[in-house]
């Protein structure tokens, strides 16, 4: 006879993606759910480091199922994580005259369909911009959260809900034990050893193929980029605004609350390198990269062009940087779309491994996870 | 040599330059790595068939700072630099191209500009052999250029140059379509200042400018900088309307002293000059106006600004108290 599982679902992997799912299985389904984050804390990396924006659909004139997925779900989050967004945020996006892949027109247009709330921005904000390079700019409603306050929100959710989470332990790999569950191998400064699973959950962003690989799995093919975002203080007549340049080899700054400062992203010099993961190649560790590479800041480039839309951007001051891998699907290399990546039985039966691009396709994960919900362990025939 | 703290950019127009684009960009990234902290390579590739854009691309992956702006079909030189200095961001901006002008003398161009030429022009130090004609054409055109159209066009003047970040944002904000940015240095002013060198061959046979070609260019910028031809044929029109009219005079003080005339030739005579008179003083009429019509549809900016300056001096008398005697 085979003995039941220790756990209905292993959730590898501590960011808000992975917390969301362990609060959802324990809550929701009353699972008995075990998290393994391999740092020290809980939503340190891509759920930390990222422009903290909640999308309401502007980001993506190109691609429409992304821009109503976003109106969608906006709400939703906005009302679940109400305490976490910070308020009073004026945002505005302007379009681009020249090397813009979209116009004033076509943004209007494209934001009356999906239903994002538009208008044009006031003169004094428009006064800031140089109207030889821009051809308009609008006033839209867009978010930001606070990602310290998303933590604590999770933390408390985790904790409530007696989600047993095991920090700096690393579920290092996988395989299926003889009775059809999934044994997964861990080791920590606490505790070291293996536990089964019916299911198991990889939500480890830039890391998914490590554990693929440590289990000999085969690889997802995923591209990685190694970003920069300069930490900035801004002049006083920017304070409390964002402002997304759309929609080509622009830019976006945006306030990031945890640190009372505001990040500056760019297209074009955000991303320092690139490589990607393929099914069949040796697997490289991200952070391992991350943690070699000569960080030569990109700033100098990034507020020269910038400064050439808004010349009172000249005066921003960087502060620092925050350097972290970002991950996305070849697939929206095209398209500029931003699908989550959730692909079950990867390799073995029951282990999913998921992949968002933002905070708020956490809805689209958990609806997906409740369509599927893994099939209980089969018994080998003895 | 000491690295500089100035951010250094430089655009370069390809066409069909396969041959020598690999060799052409490590040079300018060997010289602005040795020379600036920051800096950027903007190549323009003006609607290559050949392989140039595929090269440069797989250059992208081997090299920082380098981008590769591909225009949809072949716009011509002077747009496709224009494309770049749309996109550049650096202080000092540099053209040059690909297969005449040295990356070594980059550098030196930058300096002249930061030490406060807005535009630091670059001049072939000597013209390469050409046939008589033509090198009477290029003289006959310069100083026609220069002296009745009035632009200021330096001779034998190249398009290597070296842009202030003031200049570069002067210039994308001529909006002309037919683009000679040889004579918009001089246009938007700036303060210019020549760079004397020997332009050196990449290739062992330079691509020349056709005698038919080399016309069209010269009819071309003087049509794109000037309305003085026309305010030559307005001029002519004017002197014909005149003669026209006194031909009309004479014809009828011949009819009233002179009683052979012949019947009907003063009819036909005063007849062909009054009409002469009008036709010739309308075509003049028309080209000022048509004159005027051009300078309005270029739609260029007015002036540009090179600085402006506040009184330093102290509005207050020291001396005076903030007393008064007398209170109304």
């Amino acid at each position: 006879m085979a003995s039941r599982p220790e756990f209905d679902s292993i959730v590898v992997g501590g960011g808000f993606f992975g917390c969301s799912l362990a609060v959802h299985l324990r809550r929701d389904l009353g699972q008995r759910v075990v998290l393994f984050e391999r740092g020290d804390e809980l939503m340190q990396r891509a759920s930390y480091a990222n422009q903290a924006r909640v999308h309401n659909g502007y980001h993506y004139p190109r691609s429409l199922l992304t821009a109503l997925r976003c109106r969608v779900n906006f709400p939703r989050f906005v009302a679940d994580y109400s305490e976490c967004i910070v308020g009073d945020l004026e945002k505005y996006y302007a379009v681009g005259r020249t090397f813009s892949k979209t116009t004033a027109a076509q943004f209007r247009q494209f934001c009356e369909r999906v239903g994002a709330p538009i208008k044009p921005a006031p003169a004094a904000i428009k006064k800031l911009f140089d109207g030889d390079l821009v051809e308009d700019v609008f006033s839209v409603h867009e978010l930001v959260f606070d990602s310290v306050l998303l933590k604590q929100r999770v933390l408390r959710d985790l904790h409530e809900h007696g989600v047993d989470v095991r920090l700096s332990t690393e579920l290092a790999s996988v395989r299926s034990s003889d009775d059809g569950a999934l044994e997964g191998t861990f080791a920590g400064p606490a505790a070291s050893g293996t536990l089964t699973s019916t299911a198991l959950y990889n939500c480890t962003y830039s890391r998914l193929n490590g554990l693929l690989a440590a289990s000999g799995l085969p690889l997802i093919h995923l591209k990685h980029e190694l970003t920069e975002m300069p930490l900035v203080e801004v002049p006083d007549e920017i304070r409390g605004k964002g402002f997304t340049m759309m929609c080509g080899p622009f830019f976006s700054l945006m306030p990031f609350p945890p640190r009372g400062l505001y990040t500056l992203s760019h297209v074009r010099y955000t991303p320092h390198a690139e490589w990607s993961d393929q099914p069949g190649q040796p697997w490289r560790d991200p952070y391992a990269i991350l943690a070699g590479v000569e960080r030569h800041s990109n700033f100098p480039h990034m507020i020269r062009d910038v400064s050439r839309y808004m010349p009172c951007l000249r005066a921003c001051r960087q502060v620092d940087s925050i350097w972290e891998v970002k991950t996305v699907l070849p697939k929206s290399e095209v398209d500029d779309s931003r699908p989550v990546l959730y692909r079950e039985n990867c390799g073995l039966p029951n282990l999913t491994c998921m992949l968002g691009a933002k905070i708020d396709n956490i809805y689209d994960v958990l609806e997906v996870v409740d369509g599927a919900r893994p099939s209980p362990a089969v018994p080998a025939r003895s | 040599m000491a690295s500089s703290d100035c951010f250094a950019s430089v655009v370069a127009p390809l066409s069909n330059d396969a041959d020598i684009v690999r060799a052409f960009v490590t040079d300018v990234i060997a010289v602005l790595k040795a020379n600036y902290e920051n800096y950027e390579v903007v190549l323009v590739d003006d609607g290559s068939t050949d392989a140039t854009a595929s090269l440069v691309s797989a250059m992208l992956a081997e090299e920082r700072c380098l981008r590769l702006i591909r225009l949809s079909r072949r716009f011509g030189r002077d747009i496709a630099i224009s494309a770049g200095l749309d996109s550049v961001i650096g202080d000092f901006v540099v053209v040059l191209i690909p297969e005449s002008d040295p990356p070594a003398l980059i550098p030196e161009f930058i300096e002249k500009c930061r030490r406060g030429a807005g535009i630091v022009y670059g001049i072939r130090a000597r013209r390469p052999a050409e046939p008589l004609y033509l090198s009477i054409g290029t003289r006959l055109f310069y100083w026609y250029f220069n002296r009745i159209v009035g632009v200021d066009l330096p001779r034998n003047s190249t398009d290597f140059r070296a842009y202030s970040r003031q200049s570069v944002n002067a210039i994308t904000r001529i909006k002309d379509r037919l683009r000679y940015l040889r004579t918009f240095g001089g246009y938007v002013g700036f303060g210019g200042e020549p760079f004397v060198y020997e332009p050196r061959s990449r290739r062992a046979r330079t691509r020349g400018r056709a005698f038919g070609e080399a016309v069209g260019l010269a009819i071309n910028m003087t049509v794109a900088n000037s309305t003085q031809p026309l305010r030559v044929v307005s001029l002519g029109g004017l002197a014909l309307s005149l003669l026209s009219g006194l031909h009309l005079i004479y014809v009828l003080l011949t009819r009233l002293l002179d009683p052979n005339t012949v019947a009907g030739w003063t009819t036909q005579q005063a007849y062909v000059s009054a009409m002469f008179t009008f036709l010739f003083l309308m075509l003049a009429t028309l080209c000022e106006y048509m004159g005027r019509l051009l300078g309005e549809i270029k739609d260029r900016p007015l002036y540009f600004v090179l600085e402006e300056r506040t009184s330093a001096v102290l509005l207050v008398d020291e001396h005076r108290k903030n007393v008064v005697a007398d209170p109304d």
